[in-house]
């Protein structure tokens, strides 16, 4: 009788310590069905500005945000704003400045759940510029993967991202939301 | 001639829409001018910003104005003028009132065609009419150059027009068009 009781308290402990054991599954987005953009306002009228290339590496496990990380890299020279004048002002030394700060890096720090979902404090390097960028995301499982969608508020100013003629805010905003729907798959 | 229904004035509100719309068509042109004359930078947006929120103006007073003036019959010509001067006089207004609906749409579209949408002044964003189309915008923006010279010929043959009307037949059709004038009898 102790014996078996003894063994039923062992199993409960094994089940309940579980998930803190389960590790964070990695993934990565597969690039064809995952969106990176940006929304900025110019002269008060809202412009959109699409990143093609980027690599993000994902480890999360829905239980256990603690030990979640997410890793983005992308590609600057990749934007797209549907117009190739503005597309050159952006990769420009004014503003973007690829020829220096190719490659804009982002990687979270901590992760904590909320109500709607998560939220995340990670250190994002722009324009040769780190500052930290919270995020909120939904992260759903899927079969063979997941999806990793949400969005973010950053100034560009605090960046440096607009030099001589383009930091006037009255014309462009300096705020701009950045939106990312991932689809993820296992690395 | 005391009852001559040519003598009539047009009303404050013909005055209004008339000087207006007149006011800004000019304002549109230096604009226009001006921002061509830059190379891109912040500079010739905001000014190119500045023409599409009068342009949008333009279009919201040419729509009350055309039903308005749908509504209330205008002063009649004075009846010493030949037929072909009739057909000129009215070819012109119905080319004006045309042009004051197509110029502000296809430079709406425009904007449309290169992803650059419509704010006016800032308080809220037009949506798009077109999407982005590299083409479309190339052949939109020679239909509103074309149209924006035929716009400038038809003013200045309204404008000569109206001063032959006051200089050489003498008559009050300049006058009844100008605010805080008195058309004599």
């Amino acid at each position: 009788m102790m014996k078996k009781f003894g063994l039923a308290l062992c199993a409960a402990a094994a089940l309940s310590s579980a998930p803190r054991a389960q590790p964070p599954a990695g993934y990565a987005a597969d690039l064809g069905r995952s969106r990176l953009e940006f929304v900025g306002t110019q002269e008060g009228a809202p412009f959109k500005g699409t990143f093609h290339q980027f690599n993000a590496a994902v480890d999360f496990a829905p239980e256990t945000p603690a030990n979640a990380r997410i890793d983005v890299q992308i590609d600057m020279k990749s934007v797209d704003t549907m117009d190739q004048d503005r597309d050159g002002t952006i990769r420009g030394a004014d503003v973007f400045d690829v020829a220096h700060f190719p490659t804009a890096h982002y990687v979270t720090r901590s992760v904590t759940r909320t109500a709607a979902g998560y939220s995340a404090v990670g250190a994002l390097t722009l324009h040769g510029v780190t500052k930290d960028v919270p995020i909120a995301f939904k992260f759903t499982p899927t079969t063979g993967g997941a999806t990793l969608e949400g969005s973010a508020k950053l100034k560009r100013l605090d960046f440096g991202v607009g030099q001589g003629d383009w930091k006037r805010t009255d014309q462009i905003a300096d705020e701009v939301n950045v939106a990312f729907a991932l689809t993820l798959k296992p690395r | 001639m005391p009852n001559d229904p040519s003598a009539a004035r047009y009303t404050g509100v013909a005055q209004f829409f008339h000087w207006l719309i007149a006011v800004l068509v000019v304002t549109q042109f230096v604009l226009a001018r001006w921002a061509l004359s830059l190379p891109l930078g912040s500079h010739k947006l905001a000014l190119l910003a500045r023409h599409k929120s009068v342009g949008m103006t333009v279009l919201m007073l040419a729509i009350l104005r055309l039903a308005w003036r749908l509504a209330h019959r205008p002063p009649a010509l004075p009846a010493n003028m030949t037929r072909f001067e009739r057909v000129a006089a009215r070819a012109t207004h119905i080319a004006f009132y045309v042009l004051l609906f197509a110029m502000p749409l296809t430079g709406w579209m425009m904007s449309s065609a290169k992803a650059y949408s419509v704010s006016w002044f800032g308080f809220f964003t037009w949506p798009d009419l077109i999407g982005k189309n590299e083409a479309a915008f190339n052949l939109l923006r020679t239909t509103h150059d074309t149209m924006s010279a035929l716009l400038f010929a038809v003013a200045i043959l309204h404008i000569l027009a109206a001063l032959k009307h006051h200089f050489w037949n003498r008559d009050t059709v300049l006058l009844r068009m100008l605010p805080f004038t008195k058309s004599p009898r």
